[in-house]
């Protein structure tokens, strides 16, 4: 007979009380930061593979607001600490083991360079600004010069930023539903993908919105393949990964996982993408919109369900 | 140095007077806990096991919540113990979510707070407020590297065990079973 063990503590009903330590705050930076890496990844792609005159007005919009996206999502972040008047100790330190250092300093790093490229890049609207500031000319005609440089920095950065999103979950050793690998990768496919489906809904180059929403369907494809290796990492493993799995396939999370993020925001997106580059239904809106929200949800699926279930019940 | 807390399970009541003394001794806020007791029950009526621990965090020697922390603030004394610099800490609970034992918690000044193996009274060559309270005399810190400690001994003589080794963390609170 298999001996039955139960466990009491003095602080169990109180740390059932406790409220998640990562909030909301968390999930909106994780898919801000996403979307930005997006944003940031798309228009260095297309400046070194179609060169800069290929870069459309949407992804100069969207390159143009990154830094204020960034802004945001940092805000976000400081929201969350709870020692808020020591916000600039994470530059006091690099600290190459904790990827939360390793990430201030790559938000840090993001922000000129994204600056730099949309100097870099001919900007109608934003020219007309900026020739009020004669100073800025020379900035801008370095930017313009190196623009292929930055272009591949923001290869580089975009990467680092989209993949430390899901390595700072998976570095936790406490918590079996992050202890994965795969979650940088999907961190960084679903940011690429939310990236690139933000930009679709602002395209106007019917050329363009047809490669972007190739490249989505390829993301799609991506991000469906490493939740598929995710989850059979989970479940082969022992009773406690199993039972974090359970909680986003068959528990409390399992609607908003798989009808809101595996259903509504990949493979009815990938579906409905596919019928309109083959000319079966029209480009809409709604398509990119599915998988913004998909990515928004994921990040919330995934850091709420995260917190609830750890290795250690005493 | 390397200092260990040594928990005979065969010695602990569960009377919990360890908690009441580190709480009193570190002024730990209402409603958290840096030590506690686990009782566990394990078997089938009438033949009952029962393993009573005191646990706190483990001042482990591969503290993820060392690696994890952005800023240094959690960090490893000289003599093993992991401590939490306090104005270094900006609260972004990283060491919290890296703790496989659940230890930490965001103190309501802001930082994060844990057992501290009560190195201000160690330095002082004073017991720990758990070790000093304890009815039946079941902790007992020192340092390992001292192979004339009492902890050594202990530790030499008896089957021990630790909270969740399969963590891989090595923790440094050892029970006695």
């Amino acid at each position: 007979m298999t001996p039955n063990t139960e466990i009491e503590t003095t602080r169990s009903a109180l740390l059932a009380a406790h409220e998640r330590f990562w909030g909301w705050e968390i999930p909106v930076y994780l898919f801000v930061g996403g979307l930005v890496a997006g944003l940031l990844l798309t228009a260095s792609a297309v400046v070194l593979g179609l060169g800069k005159e290929r870069v459309t007005r949407a992804m100069k919009i969207g390159l143009a607001a990154s830094p204020v996206l960034l802004g945001l999502g940092m805000g976000t972040l400081f929201l969350d600490l709870t020692y808020k008047a020591h916000v600039l100790r994470f530059y006091g330190a690099l600290r190459v083991s904790a990827p939360m250092s390793l990430g201030s300093w790559v938000l840090l790093l993001v922000f000129p360079l994204q600056v730099m490229l949309v100097l870099a890049l001919p900007f109608e609207e934003l020219a007309k600004i900026l020739d009020r500031v004669p100073r800025l000319a020379v900035v801008r005609r370095f930017a313009e010069a190196q623009v292929k440089k930055l272009a591949w920095g923001g290869l580089g950065l975009g990467v680092a930023l989209g993949i430390y999103t899901g390595v700072l979950l998976s570095t936790t050793v406490a918590h079996p539903l992050w202890s994965s690998g795969a979650l940088g990768f999907l961190f960084l496919a679903s940011g690429t993908s939310t990236g690139v489906a933000a930009l679709m809904m602002g395209e106007r180059d019917p050329a363009m919105a047809r490669t972007l929403a190739r490249a989505d369907m390829a993301l799609i494809g991506v991000e469906l393949l490493v939740i598929t290796m995710w989850l059979i990492g989970l479940l082969t493993q022992g009773a406690i990964y199993r039972q974090a799995a359970a909680l986003v396939l068959s528990g409390p999370y399992a609607p908003a996982f798989l009808g809101f993020v595996v259903f509504g925001g990949l493979l009815l997106p990938l579906g409905l993408e596919g019928l309109a580059l083959r000319g079966k239904a029209l480009h809409s809106r709604a398509v990119p919109a599915l998988v913004i929200s998909g990515g928004l949800i994921l990040r919330f699926v995934l850091v709420y369900a995260g917190q609830d279930v750890e290795f250690v019940t005493g | 140095m390397r200092r260990v807390m040594v928990i005979d399970a065969g010695r602990c009541v569960g009377c919990e007077a360890c908690v009441i003394a580190c709480k009193t001794e570190n002024a730990v806020p209402e409603g958290e806990y840096r030590d506690w007791v686990v009782q566990e029950t394990t078997g089938e009526m009438p033949s009952l096991e029962l393993f009573i621990q005191s646990q706190r965090c483990n001042h482990c020697t591969d503290a993820p919540c060392v690696t994890n922390c952005p800023t240094g603030a959690s960090h490893y004394r000289g003599d093993g113990t992991v401590q939490v610099d306090r104005d270094a800490c900006t609260g972004c609970k990283a060491c919290i979510a890296s703790c496989p034992y659940d230890a930490r918690f965001v103190h309501p000044e802001g930082f994060v707070d844990k057992c501290t193996l009560c190195v201000h009274r160690l330095d002082r060559g004073e017991d720990t407020a758990c070790q000093t309270v304890c009815p039946t005399s079941a902790i007992e810190v020192g340092d390992l590297d001292d192979p004339t400690s009492a902890v050594s001994i202990q530790l030499r003589r008896a089957k021990v065990s630790v909270v969740s080794p399969e963590a891989g963390t090595h923790p440094n609170v050892f029970y006695l079973r």
